[in-house]
């Protein structure tokens, strides 16, 4: 969970958010709390502001420095804050990065599809970064008009509906994602 | 009662295995002390420092298994400062010379030393079983020591302890008189063991039952451990990652086909997900499933994972299965009496995290839950209560939310009557600890209603002293007390000073208790030991706040290896 407390919204002095790890996989927060649904595009570091104050100066008080993580918050043993920190911090992990447009919007993203394990994964944080609904064949359920469709260019040049194919597989062959109406398919 | 012969009355006593009804019994008359003094072999040490090793042993002569614990428990969260104490030497060394029956240690939370496990192993001739929790202090040389000397040893067991990894060959240790291995567990080691080794002894050892690989155990490996070894009952694999066509892949198959008789599994420290399939047969037969070291295992495979495995007790995972997933978990583990989520990025905002969603989901779908470690980022009142209303079972209920000092996201309110109702319906609560914004209210209706708590753990919550008394009056029960980063000072620590005594200890740190108070209590009650860890200054007037403060009760007064950091007072 983050600390809004920033006044610029594009860098993050970390040493001031013990709370914000230093360095995650995926470069955005969610929160539960009421937010804007806009789709404006934002940047790609979206802040949780729920988080209270006292997280800082509570955790200050106990006596911990000002590292990024405080090692006494959450209540983890060290044996599995350790495990759980590389798995999360791992910097020997190739990553795979594409372009993904939304139609309508000029401006694209991008994403690393090796941070992701699968299209259930890909497809939730497709939907929170582009904020709208995303079908894809596995999925079932009632479609409404305004419910996107993600697509991929693969190497051979073709538009191909994404989730047809196994996960690894489309890794081998995906080259960048586009978000279309649900009509133009 | 005392016309009996001694030798039947020593019979009866045979009977009773709980430590309890053994302390009661003694307390009859003094030739019933005396029968069951002689006769007691399992001892439970709550605190090491409560006793000396000598009043101990000159109290039960005849020790065969003996249980210890040292570190307050928060020390598991980096609160104690590291050399705090807690050595097992002096009670290794008192054993040596006066017990030399001994067979089962079982250490928790303690300082052990290479010199204490080679001790150990050449002092019991007929020693069997060593767990350690939580420990350190030691390397892989005092492992190669057990493993030589000990030559009926049937337990070694290791949990969550960072052990210095010296590049010996401690497997290699065991002699190939070897036999009696029952249980071997050295998941948490990070060091290479000798492969080769490891086969030997598994395959020498008929009646091992529990065997938990560290991540450097290939799956290579692993098949052939388990051609040799089908009768494993608790498995905890190594590295579990190979191309799902490849020809080893092929063979663990099988191999696993052959495994009957496991009933707990653990372990996937690496994992290629894709090589799950092979455990699927075996699913329907544990019991009890930890993947709480499993990160790599998320998603669909995590789900088609569970699915296969109906009759779990016991599951710890990640948070990463997501309020979906412990859907699926509700609707598939209908025996499930243990739960544990953890958090898989405990500084983030992962977007599968778990709320009060999938804990209601849970309560609804396994009645028979009785045991909860539940991490989440939100909570609700009305979550809490339906949880109350579906599981009034729990013996054990321990709720982190993430951000501490968080109140319901819909109500914003405390979470005061979710916690109210959680103590109110589960009369059986043995074990509590809470989060997220709480006011003194919800110590009121824990003193009210929480008759059987014994472990009460605090964190940022109450408002003043009150919360405190109202604990420290109505818990009748009340054993252990720790409290960090809340407003309770000198009145509520002072107000019932003779209540300490009747617990094992208190532990308050980033409160508001002043040196002065400490010092009050500590001259009023004799009996207690009354340890302040100061790390930062020097000089200390009495109006100042102390940072940690460790109460406990003991019979031998202050103890004489505090290092300087500590003033018992």
């Amino acid at each position: 969970m983050g600390k809004a407390a920033h006044s610029s919204s594009s860098s993050i002095d970390s040493s001031e958010h013990p709370a914000l790890s230093s360095a995650s996989s995926s470069l955005y927060h969610q929160s539960k709390t009421k937010r804007c649904l806009s789709t404006d595009l934002r940047l790609g570091l979206t802040l949780s502001s729920s988080t209270s104050l006292p997280v800082h100066d509570a955790l200050s008080n106990s006596g911990s420095n000002s590292r990024e993580q405080p090692s006494d918050w959450p209540p983890l043993k060290p044996l599995l804050r350790n495990t759980l920190a590389e798995k999360g911090n791992n910097r020997q992990r190739p990553t795979f990065f594409v372009k993904v447009y939304m139609e309508g919007v000029p401006i694209g993203r991008k994403l690393d599809l090796f941070a992701h394990h699968g299209y259930d994964g890909l497809i939730t944080t497709l939907a929170h970064m582009f904020r709208t609904n995303i079908l894809y064949p596995a999925m079932d359920g009632v479609h409404f008009d305004k419910d996107h469709v993600l697509t991929y260019e693969d190497k051979e040049g073709d538009w191909m509906m994404v989730g047809d194919v196994p996960w690894e597989m489309f890794l081998t062959t995906v080259k960048r994602l586009k978000i279309t109406g649900a009509d133009g398919c | 009662m005392t016309y009996f012969p001694e030798e039947v009355v020593e019979h009866m006593f045979d009977f009773l295995s709980s430590h309890r009804d053994r302390n009661a019994v003694s307390l009859v008359c003094k030739s019933w002390y005396r029968l069951e003094r002689w006769s007691r072999q399992r001892v439970f040490v709550g605190n090491c420092y409560a006793m000396s090793p000598e009043r101990l042993i000159a109290r039960f002569p005849r020790i065969k298994a003996l249980t210890l614990k040292g570190k307050p428990h928060f020390a598991d969260f980096n609160l104690v400062p590291h050399d705090w104490g807690g050595f097992v030497h002096p009670w290794i060394e008192a054993m040596a010379k006066s017990c030399p029956v001994l067979e089962e240690l079982r250490l928790k939370r303690m300082v052990v030393s290479d010199e204490s496990l080679e001790l150990l192993s050449r002092s019991f001739p007929n020693f069997k079983s060593l767990v350690l929790v939580s420990c350190e202090g030691f390397t892989t040389d005092g492992l190669a020591a057990v493993a030589a000397n000990c030559r009926v040893l049937r337990e070694l067991d290791l949990q969550e302890i960072e052990v210095e990894d010296r590049r010996g060959q401690w497997l290699g240790c065991f002699p190939d008189s070897c036999t009696t291995l029952v249980s071997l567990n050295f998941s948490c080691l990070k060091g290479e063991v000798n492969l080769g080794a490891l086969e030997r002894l598994v395959a020498r050892c008929p009646n091992l039952k529990s065997l938990r690989l560290n991540r450097t155990v290939p799956l290579e490996t692993l098949y052939k451990i388990l051609l040799r070894a089908p009768q494993l009952v608790d498995l905890g694999t190594g590295s579990y990652v190979h191309e799902p066509n490849s020809e080893h892949y092929v063979k663990l198959t099988n191999a696993v086909l052959n495994c009957k008789s496991v009933r707990s599994l653990s372990g996937f420290l690496d994992v290629a997900p894709r090589c799950l399939p092979a455990i699927y047969p075996i699913c329907l037969n544990l019991t009890s499933l930890n993947l709480s070291y499993a990160p790599g295992i998320q998603g669909s495979e995590l789900i088609k994972l569970i699915r296969h495995c109906r009759n779990l007790h016991r599951l710890w995972i990640l948070d990463c299965i997501g309020d979906k997933g412990l859907g699926v978990v509700a609707s598939t583990c209908k025996e499930l009496q243990e739960l544990r989520v953890f958090p898989f990025d405990p500084y983030g905002g992962g977007n599968a995290a778990v709320t009060e969603e999938g804990l209601v989901a849970i309560s609804m779908g396994c009645p028979k839950l009785h045991s909860l470690l539940y991490f989440c980022h939100q909570m609700t009142n009305s979550a809490l209560i339906t949880v109350a209303n579906n599981c009034p079972n729990f013996t054990r209920f321990r709720l982190c939310i993430l951000d501490p000092k968080k109140p319901d996201p819909a109500t914003f309110q405390p979470l005061d009557e979710g916690f109210g109702a959680i103590v109110r319906s589960c009369k059986g609560l043995r074990r509590l600890s809470l989060s997220g914004l709480l006011t003194d209210q919800v110590f009121l209706y824990i003193g009210m209603y929480a008759e059987r708590l014994e472990m009460l753990s605090i964190a940022f919550a109450g408002d003043s002293d009150k919360g405190m008394l109202y604990v420290l009056n109505g818990c009748k029960n009340l054993r252990k007390l720790e409290i960090r980063d809340s407003p309770f000072g000198n009145v509520a620590l002072l107000t019932d000073v003779g209540k300490y005594e009747t617990m094992r200890s208190l532990w308050m740190s980033s409160c508001d208790v002043t040196l002065g108070g400490c010092k009050t209590l500590a001259k009023k009650m004799p009996r207690l030991n009354v340890e302040i860890i100061n790390e930062k200054e020097e000089n200390y007037s009495d109006g100042q706040k102390v940072e940690k403060m460790y109460v406990y009760r003991t019979l031998d007064g202050p103890r004489r290896d505090a290092p300087d950091f500590v003033w018992t007072l």
